[in-house]
């Protein structure tokens, strides 16, 4: 845990010059929300390991085992990847970011804490994790509707997906890690393409068409696909999330989630 | 003696530093000790030792009020969330290329906007505003008057300065403009001749930006004709307390709080400013971005 609480820090300094580069007053708030909220969770993950080292004896990752440790260290690294209630940090600071530094933080800023979170998962309290789950599915799509801002609506469309990879990771963890490498490929795909066409807002996407046809066609089909629609690769993760849900009797839930994901598709097909 | 002899000696000496730094640096208020960042107060006024709890008037019938109040400010944002972005459909936020912001029409138009003078420092300028004929337009107009006070510590004065209050949502939450589909303030006014400033303030982070503004100049012609201004975004430049920055960035108007007109062109006299109304558009044929140099300061060599 000590190890892993050092790369996590380590990863936090490395990427705030990068976040801080646009010497902008907007990304050095930016750069200080990031900072603040990653330095809080790296010090409760080091907080709960030394209590569970203390108690138990015990500093390996996946050997974390006294329930209070569990639940702190799920609580940190859900402020780490931005899950709801933990999430207000991630749409202000993506939108005080340009799109390059944007898609890092979205996608490769997110494979840390899940490295750890999918070590845990086993000694993860069950309900904290479908509670987190929910919610952040629920947060993210209403949270996203009627943004105007693309990097705040990408921001939205993150804490829904990462609900949607927290919720199913007590019942089968290679579902989210499949359901992470896809949103890490859409996302990525989104971010370049936006990147290309130089467009932060709604606006200028909806003026695309006659400069860039392919591109916005490949826009569209990029948020189709995050939005989960069939035949889409986006579509996969999502039913096979549903049909294990179903498969270990939570009907309710795989129906709020369900709902969920067609609150953020609404926003993707506007 | 030589206790007294050296204490004369050094209170000479810290004197003549105080007069020297003064001399050269020029400030806007000739301070004789180091005023705390951020508050300002009179000379000679006390500082204001009340606790907290105490400034407290608590009325029964005032609270029912203001929670009727913010909860049906927070239904209300709770039911514009279905219908748009700022409770317009989404396709009026895509369509619009000019939308007026603020225009006077009606008594309760001015209730948006905030008149001070030099008058909070101990001034005697003096300003007012009023609504036009027909209720068609606003006018601030009043006397400028550089002569500063005499408190000891005040050098300049002479100034008026209209802005826009903040924006509040429920339970006095900051509500910020965005303006991020525009490029360019427009206003349609009829002034004197005089040269104002057009001040605008966007959301800050960090307090020692809190007296960031962006300004552009703004120069009436006078006469009987309606003049209109347009400005693009690009133009303003960053003023932290009155004083240009030397790090200039772009005004973001994604997040932006007020706007504010402000003369002080130290001619003593009568003013007057009529504003129809101020209104931001999309002028497709400007693509600059900032109209400044963004020069590295020390440069590696």
């Amino acid at each position: 845990w000590f190890l892993a609480w050092m790369g996590l820090e380590i990863n936090t300094m490395a990427i705030i010059p990068l976040m801080a580069q646009q010497h902008h007053p907007r990304a050095t708030e930016a750069t200080t929300k990031y900072f603040l909220t990653q330095a809080t969770a790296a010090a409760m993950i080091l907080f709960a390991s030394t209590m569970n080292a203390w108690t138990m004896g015990d500093w390996n990752i996946n050997q974390i085992s006294h329930p209070l440790a569990t639940t702190t260290v799920t609580l940190a690294l859900a402020l780490k990847i931005g899950l709801a209630p933990m999430h207000f940090w991630l749409p202000e600071v993506l939108q005080g970011l340009n799109l390059t530094t944007g898609l890092v933080l979205s996608t490769w800023q997110k494979l840390a804490p899940f490295a750890l979170i999918l070590q845990i998962s086993q000694n993860t309290n069950p309900a904290l994790l479908t509670t987190l789950g929910v919610m952040s599915a629920l947060v993210g799509g209403w949270g996203g509707l009627n943004q105007t801002q693309l990097r705040k609506l990408l921001a939205y469309s993150s804490i829904a997906h990462l609900g949607w990879m927290i919720i199913i990771l007590q019942f089968m963890p290679a579902l989210t890690l499949l359901n992470l490498t896809i949103y890490i490929t859409m996302t990525s795909t989104m971010f370049l393409s936006l990147k290309i066409m130089a467009s932060t807002k709604i606006n200028s996407l909806a003026l695309a068409w006659p400069k860039t046809p392919t591109l916005t066609t490949l826009i569209m089909l990029s948020l189709l696909s995050l939005g989960g629609l069939p035949p889409l690769t986006g579509f996969m993760p999502k039913w096979l999330i549903l049909q294990e849900l179903a498969k270990q009797d939570l009907p309710i839930t795989a129906t709020i989630m369900a709902m969920s994901a067609l609150l953020s598709l609404f926003f993707y097909l506007r | 003696m030589a206790l007294t002899s050296a204490r004369l000696l050094t209170r000479t000496v810290h004197e003549k530093w105080i007069c020297a730094h003064s001399l050269t640096l020029r400030p806007l208020v000739c301070i004789n000790k180091a005023a705390f960042y951020g508050e300002y107060r009179r000379p000679g006024q006390a500082q204001d030792r009340t606790p907290p709890w105490k400034k407290i008037r608590f009325s029964f019938a005032k609270g029912v009020q203001g929670i009727r109040k913010h909860f049906g400010l927070l239904k209300d944002e709770a039911m514009e969330r279905w219908v748009g972005p700022q409770g317009r459909p989404l396709i009026e936020h895509m369509l619009e290329q000019t939308r007026v912001q603020w225009e006077f029409r009606g008594p309760e138009s001015l209730e948006q906007w905030l008149v001070s003078t030099d008058r909070e420092i101990g001034g005697r300028s003096e300003a007012y505003l009023k609504l036009g004929r027909n209720d068609s337009a606003c006018m601030l107009y009043g006397t400028l008057c550089s002569t500063p006070p005499r408190d000891g510590e005040t050098c300049y004065s002479g100034y008026c300065t209209l802005r826009s209050r903040q924006l509040l949502s429920s339970f006095d939450r900051k509500k910020n403009i965005d303006w991020s589909s525009f490029n360019t303030l427009y206003i349609r006014l009829r002034g004197d001749g005089r040269p104002w400033m057009i001040n605008i303030a966007a959301e800050t982070y960090f307090s020692h930006q809190k007296d960031d503004l962006y300004n552009y100049f703004l120069y009436t012609r006078g006469g009987p004709y309606w003049q209109d201004v347009k400005i693009p975004f690009s133009k303003f430049f960053l003023s932290s307390r009155g004083r240009i920055q030397d790090n200039q960035h772009p005004l973001w108007l994604d997040k932006v709080s007020t706007i504010g007109f402000t003369l002080g062109d130290k001619a003593d006299g009568p003013f007057q400013l009529e504003i129809d109304f101020i209104a931001v558009c999309n002028d497709r044929a400007h693509t600059e971005e900032f109209a400044y140099e963004m020069y590295k300061r020390n440069p590696e060599v």
